[in-house]
């Protein structure tokens, strides 16, 4: 037995270790880093240093606001869209199924300069197709990168529209498992559609519906691309700066590494916390 | 309660017609069991019934009423699913009630008809906790309870004991018997399974590859079937049949020759018409309906394989040996406790004691 193990810690060792060296150790390091003192040569221990700042920073916090404004209201607006999605990819109506599940999943595929690049194309001020829309149904044109609300909007629209369609895929997944004879169930039951949806499939899809926004909270806490890209580094004037932004910032471009790794670790904390209040709402009773 | 009348329903998956033009006679208050080998169109006949599949062609009536443009939810039928379809986030109460709750029924109302759904099945004590809590046989009583709330005038049943143990199994089949003696409810019970359909039913609906091969009491169809479908189908383990000729004709009688036992002859008095001389037919004959040798019409030697003790009977799987084309035959024996395998097994056959087949597998009677 212990001889099995030996043979099977020995196939895992080159992953351990390559694992240890560029995940385990920068993660170990960083956070020791960040009771570190690191804009000056040599580093020195100062526990209070990255930490003390951190809690008194308006840039911080504005870098936080930002995330959880994106977070409170893209988050629920791209999962409601996704399940949407999801169920008209079901619809057993739908033709050329195959053709949707590939187009929904499509942004994800898409490179992330390219994507961005189209955004900023689309909301431009004076040729940008959006405005042009607008423009035709009668409404004034919006300058989208110079106004903070605006700016927000276009950040929450493009991750909504990178992401949405592979919630989707994944909460299509969920819905496939639950079985057709339930619906038919409650159909003989005389209970509507609609009744269907919010009584039978919402609930049975809840764990999926947790992942994806677990996974979606993870992922909006790091943001980064979208405002670096299209909003050109948080702009405008910080306004759709984000906590991931505000590392990049303090780490590669200020190179206070030691900064940088507190907000980072904040980050990570953040999510964690956020999650476990998701999954503990919305826990199954016992 | 209600009569329900199946008038040549037809029903089609585009190009393939699955089901080809039933009719069928339910009355009042009648338990009938549709039985056939998977994929012969059972479940598609009950699920036309529930209104869950469209009718191709044809008419369905349930308590008179033609029902073909009525929702499921309406025809007054309740359904028990082979999966059970329980609502897996609702408790077993809230099972029961759901259908009630969502569609306003009276609340005092809907606790009566849970009430009494529970003491009919025994369930009182189960109704807080959730379906994955429960074992196949519970799941299985919900799903039943669930439709009795509905007060159907009918129960459809599409393979409901299929997914338990043999034991419970047999302790479903009764419970279920119990039930449709205590609601007096026409019930329509799908199944594989030839055993449930012999022991629950009023009548049996035979189906094969989407036609009705027969319709009769269980007894009917094992004594007297119309083919040699039903004859294989009815009845554990199955009918022996055993490769044959017409040689001749003699008074009203077929003079059969057994092609696989040595010339071995059967006088086989018939009421129809006799079959041409040198036709091929196929002789049928029930595993308990073999004799000791010199007992019957006809004697044929065979040499055991293997011997199954069952204790009260024995099955003996036997071989025509090489006269001829070999032929396996199951022979059910009391007293062959000491039977192994190679021996020689002389066992007799009577000509009132077997059925005559034509080549296409039409009775001769």
């Amino acid at each position: 037995m212990r001889y099995q193990n030996a043979t099977a810690y020995r196939f895992l060792a080159p992953y351990l270790l390559i694992f240890s060296i560029f995940w385990l150790w920068p993660i170990i390091d960083s956070f020791l880093i960040s009771f570190q003192a690191t804009r000056t040569v040599p580093w020195r221990f100062a526990p209070t240093f990255n930490w003390g700042r951190l809690i008194g920073d308006p840039a911080f916090f504005n870098a936080l606001k930002n995330t959880l404004l994106i977070l409170v209201i893209q988050v629920p607006v791209m999962i409601s869209l996704a399940i949407v999605m999801a169920v008209l990819l079901n619809s057993p109506l739908l033709k050329a199924r195959g053709l949707f599940r590939f187009a929904f999943f499509a942004p994800v595929v898409v490179g992330e300069v390219a994507y961005s690049a189209v955004f900023r194309l689309m909301f431009n001020l004076d040729y940008g197709i959006i405005n042009k829309l607008l423009n035709s149904i009668g409404l004034p044109s919006v300058d989208w990168f110079t106004n903070v609300t605006p700016a927000m909007a276009v950040i929450m629209m493009a991750v909504t529209w990178r992401w949405a369609g592979y919630n989707a895929i994944i909460l299509l997944a969920g819905l496939q498992s639950i079985p057709e004879d339930v619906y038919e169930a409650a159909t003989l039951d005389r209970v509507s559609k609609v009744k269907q949806f919010f009584y039978i499939t919402l609930p049975l899809l809840k764990p999926i519906i947790v992942f994806c926004a677990v996974l979606s909270i993870i992922g909006t806490m790091q943001l980064f691309t979208e405002p670096f890209l299209i909003t050109e580094r948080g702009g405008p004037g910080g306004g759709t700066e984000t906590l991931g932004l505000l590392l990049y910032r303090q780490g590669f471009r200020s190179l206070n590494f030691g900064y940088a790794s507190a907000i980072a670790y904040t980050m990570a904390g953040l999510a964690i916390a956020i999650s476990l209040v998701q999954i503990w709402l919305t826990r199954e009773p016992k | 309660m209600a009569a329900v009348t199946l008038k040549n329903v037809i029903k089609r998956f585009g190009v393939f017609e699955i089901v080809h033009g039933a009719n069928i006679d339910i009355d009042d208050g009648e338990f009938v069991v549709f039985v056939g080998p998977s994929g012969c169109g059972k479940s598609t006949l009950l699920r036309m019934i529930a209104g869950l599949e469209d009718i191709s062609d044809g008419e369905i009536a349930i308590g008179g009423k033609v029902v073909n443009d009525i929702e499921a939810a309406d025809r007054g039928i309740a359904m028990v699913f082979q999966s059970y379809a329980l609502y897996p986030h609702m408790t077993v109460e809230q099972n029961l009630s759901f259908g009630l709750r969502m569609t306003g029924n009276p609340k005092a109302d809907t606790e009566r008809r849970v009430k009494r759904a529970s003491e009919i099945l025994r369930i009182a004590e189960l109704m807080k906790r959730r379906p994955r809590q429960l074992s196949g046989g519970q799941r299985q009583r919900v799903a039943i309870g669930r439709a009795i709330v509905r007060e159907p005038q009918v129960f459809l049943f599409d393979e409901p004991l299929s997914n338990l143990d043999a034991e419970l199994r047999v302790q479903m089949r009764v419970e279920i018997s119990r039930l449709h003696k205590e609601l007096g409810v026409t019930m329509v019970y799908v199944t594989h399974d030839q055993t449930e359909a012999m022991t629950l039913a009023d009548r049996i609906v035979v189906l094969n590859a989407g036609n009705i091969e027969q319709i009769g009491a269980p007894l009917d169809l094992y004594d007297d079937p119309a083919n040699r479908f039903v004859a294989g189908f009815v009845g554990s383990p199955k009918m022996n049949f055993l490769a044959a000729k017409i040689v001749g004709a003699d008074n009203g009688a077929a003079v059969v020759e057994l092609v696989n036992h040595r010339g071995a002859r059967l006088r086989k008095p018939l009421s129809d018409a006799l079959p041409a001389i040198g036709g091929d037919v196929v002789l049928g004959v029930r595993p308990e309906h073999f004799f000791d040798a010199g007992q019957g019409d006809c004697d044929l030697t065979l040499k055991a394989d293997v011997a199954e003790h069952l204790g009260s009977v024995s099955y003996v799987y036997a071989n025509s040996g090489t006269g001829g084309g070999r032929e396996e035959l199951i022979i059910e024996r009391e007293a062959s406790r000491h039977r192994a395998n190679g021996d020689d097994l002389v066992v007799s056959i009577k000509a009132d004691r077997s059925l005559l087949f034509d080549a296409t597998g039409a009775r001769i009677r």
